[in-house]
């Protein structure tokens, strides 16, 4: 999933018919004041981030007058958000608020199909609401084959309660709102809340939107909005992330990788497959080992990529092993693979018979791979030893390379 | 006999003339899988590995009677290429392709479920049947016997990798695997385990099942409950990886796109809870499986 500003969101929604505050994004104080006088006072100024809960961290707040946006946007853009630090505030008009709705569309994967759910005491968190007010819940699930009608939007609205010009409304937004959905491919649609105003307008005065990752190929405005793969992270992407990023996308079509760095650790982890690194890296904290990061790869990449990738893991301030576990390859030539970390080792200038090392590395063309890698000095490991075998032999190896780091 | 795939098995492969779809046929056909035909449009007349392609599987159709595709075709187009099998009534669908939008998936998925055609993956490394020499997709590559020889223990894997490292576990231990199923590692996926259980608790040959489960989805409490009611009533040996992703902060996503924690749900120790309570064999370590397995087929 790729999550999607707030102020992307918005204007999604507005070209799509369905109202919203009137909103400007401001980088500093001077641009939050003049925001907050072109829009006209009382105005929300909210952190423009991913994360969500945002009011909860104090990153929602209201201004009076221009003076006060100014000052409150000093104070929220020095804020981090759950990690994510503020660059960017959307300043918006503060609505006067009769009533709160929520409604929220995503995938339910035990049933296959989308599915909405929508209250009518919005504005704090679902989860609160479930708790506090089950009754005032509807869930519904839609049929993707037959599509969404109008008349099931005014159902779920007419079931909770909503009456008269808001139900109308609330209806037809409802209606837009599962279109968009489709239409971007989201994976969430989130409005908390939909406000109901004084004067009657039915409003989306916040979104939180996720559209899917491998469906940006035929969305090519996300596609230049969002950051592939920016929910994995529960930290904005490091530097060596994005440029791990980079390596991959060069040879888009051959080998998949996906790098994560872990909080300090001495061990560079380069596994394969999607399950494989699961068990490696479980293998390796059972066995007291730190992993520095996390590296999955697979579908057969080309020698430079896996150079690229182990330069990468290795570069990381910290790292002084390294682990490769790869499951039985059906259809990685491991031979390649084992160039590609031969090469890494060289460029960096790292001797392997100095360098605590194993490779686990057994499939397609393993005796080519067996060969390099022992003329190279790094030890091997075909399928001689299990995927455990191979975590406890790096744990081993680093305890007796760097005895002082062993807990 | 085995599951899903067998002697009977009429092979299509859909894409036939991508780059990897021709690999993986040649090595099928090095096993003995007998593959009859390929589709990909335009390039009707010409042969990958011998195998005649036509433009539409509904040609394949005419010359064959095919019951079993193979779906290698780019993410973009995918979604039309498993219509066209539903469409042309091929009970069994294998897709190998990754990356689907979701939406594709669900549409085709749920169009699948109406249909009755039984669907595996997407993103499904392929199935095995090493009694009948059948193998579709790329699992156990140009050399299958180093870990998938014939016996009575069947394997599904959430994971591809460990599709195969699992039946090389069970041949270390001293036996044979009936037929291995990469489901996929995908959300929404054709046969989730539960489904699989099911067929191999039909099939005589299968004595037990070693399954590699992962975080995320409801896929293995839905196993427990379906061993708890009876549907299953073989030995089960589960293994559950990602255990260090409960860690993470929440919504964190390692391996594959489906195993992610989110609102305290798809914890794997949750997992592993409701399986030993539905007595199934949980290995703890993933080397455990071997002596649990012997354990097991020796009673």
């Amino acid at each position: 999933m790729a999550r999607v500003l707030e102020n992307v969101g918005k204007e999604l929604l507005r070209e799509n018919g369905v109202p919203t505050p009137d909103f400007l994004v401001a980088s500093n104080s001077e641009e939050a004041r003049s925001a907050a006088e072109k829009i006209g006072c009382p105005v929300v100024i909210k952190a423009l981030v991913t994360a969500g809960k945002r009011g909860k961290a104090g990153a929602v707040k209201f201004a009076e007058d221009p003076d006060e946006a100014a000052k409150i946007a000093e104070e929220i853009l020095g804020m981090t958000v759950r990690n994510f630090p503020v660059d960017r505030l959307l300043v918006e008009k503060r609505l006067d608020i009769s009533q709160e709705l929520y409604v929220s569309i995503t995938y339910d994967s035990s049933e296959m199909a989308p599915i909405i759910i929508a209250s009518s005491a919005g504005g704090i968190d679902i989860e609160e609401i479930a708790q506090a007010q089950p009754e005032k819940i509807l869930k519904y699930h839609v049929n993707m084959l037959k599509g969404f009608d109008l008349y099931e939007a005014k159902e779920i609205w007419s079931d909770l309660g909503v009456r008269g010009s808001a139900l109308q409304k609330a209806t037809t937004i409802l209606w837009r709102l599962y279109k968009l959905f489709v239409k971007y491919d989201g994976t969430i649609v989130e409005i908390n809340p939909l406000a109901v105003t004084a004067s009657g307008e039915v409003v989306a005065a916040a979104i939180l939107m996720g559209v899917d990752d491998d469906a940006l190929y035929r969305q090519p405005y996300l596609s230049d909005q969002v950051e592939a793969g920016s929910d994995r992270a529960w930290r904005p992407l490091t530097a060596l992330e994005k440029e791990m990023i980079e390596v991959d996308k060069a040879e888009a079509y051959r080998g998949t990788a996906r790098y994560t760095e872990m909080e300090g650790g001495n061990i560079g982890f380069f596994c394969g497959g999607g399950g494989g690194s699961l068990l490696s890296y479980d293998a390796l904290l059972r066995f007291g080992g730190k992993p520095a990061n996390y590296t999955e790869f697979g579908g057969n990449p080309p020698e430079a990529k896996v150079r690229g990738l182990v330069k990468g893991v290795l570069s990381k301030p910290g790292v002084k092993g390294f682990y490769m576990n790869l499951n039985i390859t059906n259809n990685t030539q491991t031979d390649i693979v084992a160039k590609g970390i031969i090469g890494a080792f060289q460029e960096l200038g790292i001797d392997p018979r100095k360098f605590p090392a194993v490779l686990r590395l057994a499939g397609v063309h393993d005796a080519e791979a067996r060969k390099l890698c022992t003329e190279a000095g790094l030890e091997y490991h075909g399928d001689d030893i299990t995927m455990e075998d191979a975590a406890r032999i790096i744990v081993d190896k680093m305890k007796n390379a760097y005895p002082e780091e062993a807990d | 006999m085995a599951i899903l795939v067998d002697k009977d098995s009429k092979i299509a492969i859909q894409g036939i003339t991508g780059r990897e779809a021709s690999m993986v046929t040649k090595h099928a056909l090095a096993y003995g899988t007998k593959i009859m035909a390929g589709v990909t449009p335009g390039k009707e007349g010409q042969s990958v590995e011998g195998v005649p392609v036509y433009d539409t599987l509904k040609r394949a159709c005419q010359g064959f009677e095919i019951n079993t595709s193979v779906v290698y075709v780019p993410p973009a187009f995918a979604y039309d290429a498993v219509m066209e099998a539903i469409g042309n009534e091929i009970p069994l669908i294998i897709i190998i392709t990754e990356r689907i939008p979701q939406q594709d998936a669900i549409k085709f998925l749920s169009t699948a479920r109406r249909a009755n055609c039984t669907v595996v993956g997407p993103n499904s490394v392929g199935v095995i049947t090493p009694e009948d020499k059948v193998k579709l997709g790329a699992i156990g590559g140009d050399n299958p016997e180093r870990c998938f020889v014939p016996g009575n223990v069947g394997v599904i894997s959430r994971s591809g990798g460990m599709t195969a490292e699992c039946a090389w576990m069970v041949k270390r231990a001293g036996f044979g695997v009936s037929t291995c199923v990469s489901i996929g590692g995908d959300t929404f996926i054709g046969s989730p385990p539960r489904e699989v259980l099911g067929m191999f608790e039909e099939d005589p040959k299968t004595k037990a099942v070693v399954m590699w489960g992962e975080p995320g989805t409801k896929y293995e409490e839905d196993v427990a409950e379906f061993i708890k009611k009876k549907g299953f009533t073989k030995p089960l040996i589960a293994y559950i990886g990602g255990r260090f992703v409960e860690e993470m902060p929440e919504g964190t996503v390692f391996g594959h796109a489906a195993s992610m924690i989110e609102g305290g749900k798809g914890k794997p120790s949750n997992k592993m809870a409701a399986l030993r309570e539905a007595r199934c064999y949980i290995a703890e370590k993933f080397n455990d499986i071997i002596p649990i397995l012997q354990k097991v087929m020796t009673k």
